[in-house]
Parts: C-alpha cells; sequence; structure tokens
C-alpha cells in the first residue's frame, strides 16, 4: 500500500519533472541570458583593460579596483550618491506618512481625490519631469525664481550652482517618491484595528501622543520596507542628472551611475566601468538581501 | 428633534476636521500640481511670451506649438515605438510570467525552491550594472536599433513571477483537483482556469510592466538611439538638445511624452493603487 503511493508519487515527481522543464524554459533562458551571464561578465570584465572597444583585452588583476579606490571622483560620486540617497528618503517617507496619516482620517472629504492626486508624480516620467524641472528652475523665465520675486527674495541659477545643483535634483526625487510612500503607508494605516486607537482614547491619549506612541511604532515594518525600497531606488539614479546636470557643477551631482556610464559608455573604458559596475552590485545586493530578511520581497516600482 | 441634533454635531464635527487637514493637503497638492501646471501653461504660450509674469493657468491656447514640435521630430514614430515595445513587452511577460509562476505553485519536482530562489536572486541584479555586457551581447547579435534589442532582455522579470506565484498558491487545491479529473491538461489549467482567476494581478503587472516600458529611459538610449527607433523618452531627450531654448515647443514635447502615463494612471487608478498597497503589504 505504503509503496503503491510511494511509486505514484514518484511517478507524479518525474512527470512533473519534464513538464517543469518546459514551462520554465522561456523564463530561464531570458534570465540566463540577461540577467547572470551580465553579472558574470562584469565580474570578470573588472579584471581587464579594456578600451575603445578594442578586439584586445588585458588581464590586469585588481588593477581597476586599485584605480577606483585611489580615485577621488570615485569616492565624490559614492558621497554624492549617498547623501542624495538619504535626503530623498527620510523626507520622502517623512512626507508620505504625514500625508497618509492625513488621508486616513475617516471625516476627511475626497479622499481618493487627494490620493491619486499626490500619485500623479509617481507615475510620471523621469526624463520628461526633468523638462520641466528646467524651465521651473531656470534662472531668469523660471517660476521659482518669479514666485521668490514676489518675496524679494533673489532668485539664483540653480541647476548651475554647485551648493544648490544637487538639492534641485533631490526635490524631484521627492516629489515623484512620496506619493508612492503614502499609497503603501495608506494600506498599512488601513489594516491597522480601530481598537487599538479607541483604547488609547480611553487613556486619554492626545492625537499627537497616538501618532508617536502607537501609529508610527505599528508601522515600522513598512517603514522598514520603505527605507530599504527607497535607498534601491534612489541610489539607480540616472536619468534626471543625464537630464538635468550631466553630472556638473563640478562635479557635485555626479552620482555613481553616470560615473559608471560615463566611463564605459563616453570614454569607453569598459573594464574601468565594470569594476564600478561590481561596486553598484554589491551595495544593492546587500540591501535587497537585507530586505528579503526584515520584510519579504518588495513592491512593483522597484522590480525592475 | 434627537435626531437633528445628532447630525448637527456631527456635521460640526465633521467640519472641524477637515477645515485643518485641507490646510495643509491644499497647498501641498498645489506644490504637487505645479510642475504639471506650469508645463501645460507654458506649453500653450505663443512663442516669445515665455518670459512674461509667471501664472500657473494658461491663457493662451496655442496649439500650433504641438504642430510645431511633431514636425521638428518625428513624435509619432516615437509613439507607435514605444507603443510596440510596451505591448509585446507586457504580453510576452504575463505569458512567460504565468508559465514560471505554474511550474513553482502547481507543478511538484525535485529542487523547486532551490530553483525558484536562483530566479528570485535576478532581483539583486539592477539593470545599471550589467548595462556594458548586456550591451555587447546586443552588439554581437548584431541588434542594434531593433525592436528586439528593446524587447527581449525585458521579456522576463522575477517580480512577476513571484507575484503570480503568490496569486496562483492562493488558489484551493480542490479547485484544480477537480479540473484534472475532468481530463483538464496542465496547459489548459493554467490558461482556463488559473489566469481567469488570477486577473486582477495580471492587469496590475501589465500596468506597471507598461509604464516601466513607456518611461524606461538608460536601455533604449543606448541600444536604440537611430532617429527611427527612438521610444518617446529618449526622443524627448533628443528633441530637448535642439530645442531647448524654445520653450513652448519644448514643453509641447514634454506634454507629449507625459500624457500617457496620466491619461493610463486616470482611467486605472484603482488598478494601480489596490496592486501597489497588495504587492507591498504583502512583503
Amino acid at each position: 500500500m505504503l509503496k503503491s503511493i510511494q511509486t505514484a508519487l514518484q511517478q507524479k515527481l518525474s512527470k512533473d519533472s519534464v513538464q517543469a522543464v518546459f514551462y520554465l524554459l522561456p523564463a530561464t533562458a531570458i534570465l540566463l541570458v540577461f540577467s547572470y551571464y551580465p553579472l558574470i561578465s562584469i565580474l570578470n570584465l573588472s579584471l581587464y583593460k579594456w578600451e575603445n572597444l578594442s578586439p584586445e583585452k588585458t588581464f590586469i588583476g585588481f588593477q581597476n579596483y586599485l584605480n577606483l579606490f585611489s580615485n577621488e571622483r570615485f569616492w565624490n560620486s559614492l558621497n554624492v550618491t549617498f547623501t542624495y540617497t538619504s535626503v530623498v528618503t527620510i523626507v520622502s517617507i517623512a512626507a508620505g506618512l504625514l500625508l497618509a496619516v492625513a488621508l486616513n482620517n475617516r471625516y476627511l472629504i475626497l479622499k481618493s481625490f487627494w490620493r491619486s492626486l499626490y500619485f500623479l508624480p509617481s507615475v510620471t516620467p523621469t526624463v520628461a519631469a526633468a523638462m520641466v524641472w528646467i524651465l521651473l528652475f531656470n534662472p531668469s523665465i523660471g517660476y521659482v525664481n518669479k514666485f521668490l520675486d514676489i518675496f524679494h527674495i533673489q532668485g539664483i541659477n540653480w541647476l548651475a550652482d554647485s551648493t544648490w545643483a544637487l538639492p534641485t535634483v533631490m526635490l524631484l526625487g521627492i516629489w515623484r517618491r512620496a506619493g508612492f510612500n503614502l499609497i503603501i503607508y495608506l494600506a498599512a494605516l488601513q489594516a491597522i484595528p480601530n481598537e487599538y486607537y479607541e483604547s488609547a482614547m480611553v487613556d486619554g491619549a492626545n492625537p499627537f501622543r497616538r501618532f508617536i506612541h502607537l501609529t508610527v511604532p505599528l508601522l515600522k515594518p513598512t517603514t522598514i520596507m520603505l527605507v530599504i525600497l527607497g535607498i534601491i531606488d534612489s541610489f539607480l539614479i540616472f536619468d534626471q542628472i543625464m537630464v538635468l546636470t550631466r553630472g556638473g557643477p563640478l562635479n557635485a551631482t555626479e552620482v555613481i551611475g553616470w560615473y559608471m556610464y560615463n566611463n564605459a559608455f563616453t570614454f569607453l573604458k569598459m573594464g574601468y566601468g565594470s569594476a564600478i559596475s561590481v561596486v553598484i552590485f554589491i551595495i544593492i545586493a546587500v540591501l535587497t538581501l537585507l530586505q528579503w530578511r526584515f520584510v519579504g520581497f518588495g513592491s512593483m516600482e522597484d522590480a525592475e | 428633534m434627537m435626531r437633528k441634533r445628532i447630525s448637527v454635531s456631527e456635521a460640526k464635527k465633521r467640519l472641524r476636521v477637515n477645515i485643518p487637514l485641507l490646510l495643509v493637503l491644499i497647498p501641498v497638492a498645489f506644490a504637487v500640481l505645479v510642475p504639471f501646471l506650469w508645463m501645460v501653461t507654458a506649453a500653450l504660450k505663443p512663442r516669445g511670451l515665455i518670459g512674461e509674469p509667471p501664472y500657473l493657468f494658461p491663457k493662451y491656447f496655442e496649439f500650433t506649438n504641438f504642430v510645431v514640435a511633431w514636425k521638428a521630430a518625428p513624435f509619432i514614430r516615437y509613439y507607435a515605438n514605444t507603443t510596440i515595445v510596451a505591448i509585446a513587452v507586457v504580453f510576452f511577460r504575463v505569458v512567460f510570467a504565468s508559465m514560471a509562476a505554474f511550474a513553482f505553485s502547481v507543478l511538484k519536482f525535485r529542487g523547486r525552491d532551490l530553483v525558484f530562489l536562483v530566479f528570485l536572486g535576478t532581483m539583486m541584479i539592477p539593470s545599471h550594472a550589467t548595462l556594458i555586457p548586456s550591451y555587447m551581447i546586443i552588439i554581437n547579435l548584431k541588434w542594434l536599433n531593433t525592436y528586439q534589442a528593446l524587447i527581449v532582455p525585458r521579456m522576463v522579470d522575477a517580480f512577476s513571477i513571484f507575484l503570480l506565484r503568490q496569486m496562483f498558491i492562493s488558489i484551493p487545491q480542490d479547485y484544480l483537483d477537480a479540473a484534472k479529473l475532468d481530463g483538464c491538461s496542465n496547459w489548459k489549467l493554467l490558461w482556463k482556469i488559473i489566469v481567469p482567476m488570477s486577473r486582477s494581478s495580471l492587469v496590475a503587472m501589465s500596468l506597471f510592466s507598461f509604464l516601466f516600458i513607456w518611461n524606461d529611459f538608460l536601455w533604449p538610449l543606448l541600444v536604440a538611439n537611430d532617429k527611427n527607433m527612438r521610444t518617446i523618452q529618449v526622443g524627448l531627450q533628443a528633441f530637448s538638445g535642439q530645442y531647448l531654448t524654445e520653450w513652448s515647443f519644448m514643453m509641447a514635447g514634454t506634454m507629449t511624452a507625459i500624457i500617457v502615463p496620466i491619461i493610463l494612471f486616470v482611467i486605472a487608478q484603482k488598478q494601480f493603487v489596490s496592486g501597489l498597497s497588495h504587492s507591498g503589504l504583502k512583503g
């Protein structure tokens, strides 16, 4: 009896194995060719001197990495990327949280209208939004400087100023990200049972205390997820840099993605560019593992 | 009498809650909308009037800006390219991700969890980091400036597979067993029973994939920057290189690139929001 069940199970296993090969074939082929092979390839290429797409590659061991780690521009690009990432992540999460709490109020009118409106920037193409940014922050005809004029504040040439260029780019990142955080927070807030708040009200906690001592701790898992997703998303910033500043002025906005792109595809230093790619990969891989460790598998927007 | 008093106090309460909230929400909404309003107003201004004092709502309606922009750059062609690529990518993603998710949920085979993990591992590999070898593959295949270069590398993504698998395993086993007893083959089981039951996940996944392709920039810039093969964002960027000082035309072009995602979102806001909320919450 037991034996026959065993054979039946084995038969099913082997029959399903054959079928599984068929069902997994297309996905496996694509992921192998366009994900795993390129990964191994950058690890390999980073050990070669390979320039100008010449057919010849010279093995130089870890020289590319040594050059990279002794190059100030590399450290500058890491620094710029981390600065951008931390500011955009923190501000957009704080804004998303506050807006979500406001929108979660059951007496608020036009709830879904607000929600959709705030989410609108998140579906806007980055390149197109960056085009609008150029005009908004134009020193002579931009809305921002004309707006500041009203208060007799002298506007500046935002994107050409080495102090203000990065904050201007950050603002675009925050504008695009806050609505996404809002949606996720709102869904998490709606999942909190009402009794928690009722008992807090019985205890006489005011709205501010309820927010600090109840809402914020209850949302901790969501916050961890949004922090990690936010870091991954901002760390890969590229489009707006290409449109807005091309890394300038004085490398003030030279993020690591742009540094890699420039070395690989403008100066055609493919070996060196691969070494930068490996650094990007390691940082993102560590963050992804952290995300899996703490919160499981992430959200759509960051899957790409 | 009693009832009326309650509703009055209720109304007062509503007012008391709404006024301070709206005092915050309206200015924030304004800040969110400024870039859109500024874009529309500039796109509809006659050329040369762009330096006028700022107003956020259009006063002029100069639609010829669009005609000029569309003549200056083949935006229609960019639209066609992007639409072809987006539809193809969505189609293949739905088919291949459904098949893979089926293997990972319904089929039983040795090493299934390990293979699934290997699939999910690709989420750790950002496409930015693998740009150089991916580009070399396209060169070696002689695919530069072809639709294949824009479609094939994007046909499969681990997250879609993950999302669909989560959906598929939630379908009760009895249901599948019953279908099998009726002599339903695996292929039929997947497409006639499982996929129709997973419509909401598939719709959300398709919307996000479409949006991703429409807004994508770096990859198409690298592999399809020929005038006739550009997708919309790459086309817009090329256009801006020529017309950066002609603001009215520039914003007309920008509006052209923005309008499709916006319309898509307005039509399908519910699916967008619930898709995001679910994928976020499931974790």
